[in-house]
């Protein structure tokens, strides 16, 4: 007899692991993660920091989920309790005047960016100087923007995130997020204009 | 439209959240307005600025993640396990006096030997903790047969759940990573498989399962892993036949440009002819750059055919 793999969709997923079903949270857990651990990377733009929103967030997912009534997607719900850590940990490294990348180690001067992957330059060592260039501009330029701003740039740029959607898991309107978001596109085109 | 309603609209052109008929006015206006257009053009610009500085996730990073998850999750549950919220309850709640305990754990002892020796062996094998190998962790109904005399026979499939561990050079672990790669209803699955296998690519099967996601794959991150796999290989015949249906089929422009990085690795002379065909009918302007540049490298002029 063939042997026919079990798939559920995301609702019974979602009621399996509320019932304490630890391959149905396991398997939700892999349907968002990636991305999550992406969004939580690019804002904090530390591997350590992104790891850290990454546990917290899916830990406090498992702890409430009997919480989870439906009334929305679970991937709203899931984003609100990603966006609200990783708005605090933007919050808090403001307070702290933004800690720098660059540490001193036993083998001398290191930028901790230098350890995440940049898999659009490799091969190319123009491409790589250009990158690294353009990456440090941009770096700079996202500091200036408040943590909303970048919050929904990042959610919409490289989440891919309908206006409307953003809206409904930062607890704001979809207006208000269309406003962030030409905000921020404004500061960085002015920021960047003679870069590109 | 005005120029600077027509330029602060832009931003919002660009990711698609205005209207329909917004959008008709300011492609209106481009049409009319080339200050517009340049505008255009260079918000487009800085869109693939942004996308260049954008940082991956990369699979060694992801599979650290989830595996302190995993113990995160365990050391959370722990101290709240059902069977101590049992023992808990046991304690607490029952109040057995000190005399009658000997009594109740020899009860239960009891209980334990019996249920063991009475439950049918199937049943028994449910109440065995999941994920451990050749125990049930998932069942469906295949089909029910009414028989007579009120009886009912029905037939069930079970889906069972082994682990398996070994070195990523090992044939067994390939196979099952090359199978994983190939399972179409779980991309993140495939993704993690592919970027497992890349990592020995000397093996021709496992080249073969690359090439197979190179140019099936529906999502193009997982298409991505698989070109860095091939990588080392951009000479080999069956890898370059790949990428030139790639370059000329895929309808990713990331997964475009890549591929012509690896061909112009080792220029070949039929490399001039795909060339001049992607420039025939590429539309995006990055690609085209790329192209028109590997053309110059090969002293072959964009503007020849």
């Amino acid at each position: 007899m063939a042997q026919t793999a079990v798939r559920m969709d995301e609702s019974a997923l979602i009621r399996a692991a509320q019932a304490g079903d630890e391959r149905a949270f396991e398997q939700l857990v892999r349907q968002y993660d990636r991305d999550v651990l992406r969004l939580a990377l690019n804002l904090l733009r530390s591997q350590e920091d992104a790891n850290d929103i990454y546990q917290e967030a899916f830990l406090r997912v498992f702890r409430n989920l009997h919480n989870f009534r439906f009334d929305c997607s679970f991937h709203t719900w899931l984003y609100r309790i990603v966006t609200n850590l990783c708005l605090d940990a933007l919050r808090k490294r403001r307070v702290r005047k933004e800690e720098t990348t660059v540490v001193e180690t036993n083998d001398g001067i290191l930028d901790r960016m230098d350890t995440v992957e940049e898999p659009r330059a490799d091969g190319d060592p123009q491409r790589q100087l250009m990158s690294r260039q353009l990456d440090s501009r941009i770096k700079e330029v996202l500091q200036g923007l408040t943590a909303r701003e970048r919050m929904v740039f990042e959610l919409r740029h490289f989440q891919g995130l309908r206006l409307r959607a953003i809206g409904e898991m930062l607890g704001t309107t979809e207006e208000a997020a269309k406003n962030c978001l030409f905000r921020a596109t404004q500061k960085m085109r002015s920021a960047l204009g003679d870069f590109v | 439209m005005k120029c600077d309603d027509a330029k602060s609209a832009i931003p919002l052109f660009l990711y698609g959240e205005l209207s329909f008929d917004e959008e008709g006015r300011l492609e209106a206006h481009f049409d009319e307005c080339q200050s517009c257009r340049g505008a255009l053009a260079r918000e487009r610009l800085l869109h693939r600025a942004f996308d260049q500085a954008e940082l991956s996730v990369t699979s060694d990073f992801l599979t650290q993640a989830r595996q302190q998850l995993r113990t995160g999750i365990a050391a959370s549950t722990q101290p709240h396990s059902s069977w101590n919220s049992f023992f808990e309850r046991l304690n607490f709640r029952w109040h057995v006096p000190t005399v009658m305990q000997p009594v109740g754990a020899l009860a239960l002892i009891a209980l334990g030997f019996f249920g063991a020796h009475l439950l049918p062996p199937e049943l028994a094998g449910r109440f065995s903790p999941a994920g451990v190998a050749g125990v049930p962790v998932a069942t469906r109904v295949r089909y029910v047969e009414p028989q007579t005399a009120g009886k009912v026979q029905i037939v069930i499939e079970e889906t069972q759940q082994k682990t398996l561990s070994g070195n990523l050079d090992d044939d067994n672990i390939q196979k099952f990573l090359m199978a994983a790669a190939k399972d179409p209803t779980d991309p993140g699955l495939r993704g993690e498989s592919v970027g497992l296998l890349m990592r020995h690519p000397e093996s021709t099967e496992v080249r073969d399962a690359l090439l197979y996601n190179l140019e099936h794959d529906p999502i193009a991150g997982v298409r991505l892993e698989a070109l860095k796999g091939l990588k080392g290989y951009a000479q080999d015949p069956e890898v370059r036949k790949a990428l030139s249906r790639v370059l000329l089929a895929d309808k990713n422009p990331g997964v475009r440009i890549q591929a012509i990085d690896l061909l112009i690795q080792h220029n070949e002379d039929q490399d001039m002819g795909l060339m001049q065909e992607l420039m025939r009918k590429e539309d995006n302007g990055y690609v085209r750059l790329r192209c028109e540049k590997a053309l110059r490298d090969m002293r072959a002029s964009p503007g020849t055919f």
